[in-house]
């Protein structure tokens, strides 16, 4: 099976348009100071079961779109979670949840970004709608696609 | 016995933000009521509780109030079943080759709360207390982010092994809604249960007005044969926040990407790998299979 399809996540795909030059990037647009969040799946989860951690692919692409860029600590397989993984978002255990991401928040605060680039659903959601207001990070959240969508330079078609 | 306290200390006690606080005694997490001068108070038993659930020492000691009663009733003895029984003992990374050291304890941003600890429950695994790892929620507060996994020096598998004690929780005691959502997700396609004609009509009238605003010519293609990629979706998106989906369309727009989504089981989150649930994972990872089969596609793309 897996050999008869390509299995994309978001990562394979946004790093292969950009490698094949498919997209046109603007640079202009996101000039404040961006930080990106690695999510324990794609990251150290993926790592150890599948051998390849999802940690480069995210940055070069938040990079291209977002030149002032710098990394939270720890990062990369020692990163913390978001606090909402593993089914948590949903679960009726909210202050728990908030509590959990009291580390997210700190990192996140330590870095002075006011962009956090988050490539996983349930991230964005705990980061965007959770930690910004109750740790009053004042910072604005994107998906890594909705950051490409935001910086893309459309071709003009008819 | 009462305890007075201002919420910027509390915060601080907590390592949490001060909104946190405010929240949590709005929510009745805290019980407290508002006291003059901008402070609150609680009652000292509901004070001690909380620092229990976070793992806290009270700041300050109990003096006077009511006595300690004389004698204490412990828990009930338990009785172990090391390796007799216990469903843990087959695979030793699982719990059995743990040195007992608490790296994985100390890496665990959630540890101490409500007593959740990763190294009690690879011990617990250990000494075969399946019924109580199974009855407890700290394996659905843990959020099976692997800190603690990658901290451990012998590389037990305690995610693995998390992952197994949430599969033994009877499926109608799953916390919150993610066994509804497998539920909903092989009854009716998708984990919100979505109906397919509201769903089509939501997928083309976003695709007109992503045209509008900025890709002319664009309509959102459905069920189309030969499409290079296959676009799954996570249910939420049409269900609470629909214009989401348009930053995918956007870049398939610049890129003049083939692509396509189906009319029919399209859902892209798998809730069974959190509920443990390995029939339903491959039951609807099967039907995804069946769609690129069916739409004869190239590349499937996930989500996330
Ligand atoms: S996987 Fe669970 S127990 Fe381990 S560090 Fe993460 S939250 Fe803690
Ligand atoms: S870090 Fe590993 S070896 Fe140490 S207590 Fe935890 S599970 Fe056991």
């Amino acid at each position: 099976m897996l050999e008869r399809y390509k299995i994309y996540s978001v990562f394979d795909l946004l790093l292969e348009y950009y490698n094949e030059g498919r997209i046109n990037i603007n640079r202009e647009i996101h000039k404040q100071r961006t930080t990106y969040h690695d999510p324990c799946n794609y990251g150290r989860k993926s790592l150890k079961t599948f051998g390849h951690g999802y940690f480069e692919e995210g940055r070069i692409i938040t990079k291209a779109c977002a030149p002032n860029f710098v990394d939270m600590e720890p990062n990369r397989e020692g990163n913390y979670c978001c606090g909402a993984g593993g089914g948590a978002w949903a679960m009726p255990f909210k202050t728990e949840r908030v509590f959990y991401g009291r580390i997210k928040a700190r990192q996140i605060q330590e870095t002075g970004a006011e962009l956090v680039i988050a490539p996983c659903h349930n991230c964005r959601d705990q980061i965007k709608k959770s930690l910004n207001q109750e740790y009053q990070l004042g910072i604005e959240v994107k998906y890594l696609w909705e950051l490409v969508a935001d910086s893309l330079v459309l071709p003009v078609k008819n | 016995m009462i305890y007075e306290f201002r919420v910027i200390d509390l915060a601080e006690e907590f390592g949490v933000h001060r909104n946190t606080i405010r929240n949590w005694i709005k929510s009745g997490a805290i019980p407290a009521k508002e006291g003059p001068g901008r402070r609150y108070i609680m009652d000292w038993s509901d004070y001690q509780r909380l620092c229990e659930k976070f793992g806290k020492t009270p700041r300050m000691p109990r003096t006077g109030g009511m006595q300690k009663p004389a004698q204490e009733q412990g828990p009930p003895p338990i009785k172990l079943k090391a390796v007799e029984g216990n469903k843990f003992y087959p695979d030793a990374t699982w719990a059995d080759i743990c040195l007992t050291c608490g790296t994985c304890a100390s890496a665990c941003p959630i540890a101490g709360v409500d007593g959740l600890d990763p190294r009690k429950i690879v011990r617990m695994a250990a000494l075969g207390l399946t019924d109580e790892l199974v009855n407890t929620d700290w394996i659905w507060k843990c959020t099976m982010c692997a800190k603690c996994e990658e901290a451990c020096p012998m590389d037990v598998k305690i995610v693995q092994l998390i992952r197994k004690i949430r599969s033994m929780r009877p499926r109608d005691q799953v916390p919150g809604p993610i066994h509804k959502g497998v539920v909903n997700c092989l009854e009716r396609g998708n984990n919100l249960g979505i109906p397919k004609d509201d769903f089509l009509f939501l997928l083309e009238d976003l695709g007109n007005e992503l045209a509008e605003e900025c890709c002319p010519g664009f309509s959102t293609p459905v069920d189309v044969r030969g499409a290079r990629i296959l676009v799954t979706v996570n249910s939420k998106e049409p269900f609470a926040e629909p214009d989401d989906m348009k930053w995918w369309w956007k870049i398939f727009y610049a890129t003049g990407e083939s692509w396509t989504i189906s009319s029919e089981n399209w859902e892209g989150v798998n809730w069974g790998l959190f509920s443990g649930d390995d029939e339903a994972l491959k039951t609807i990872v099967g039907r995804i299979v069946d769609n690129m089969k069916r739409l004869n596609c190239e590349g499937l793309l996930l989500p996330e």
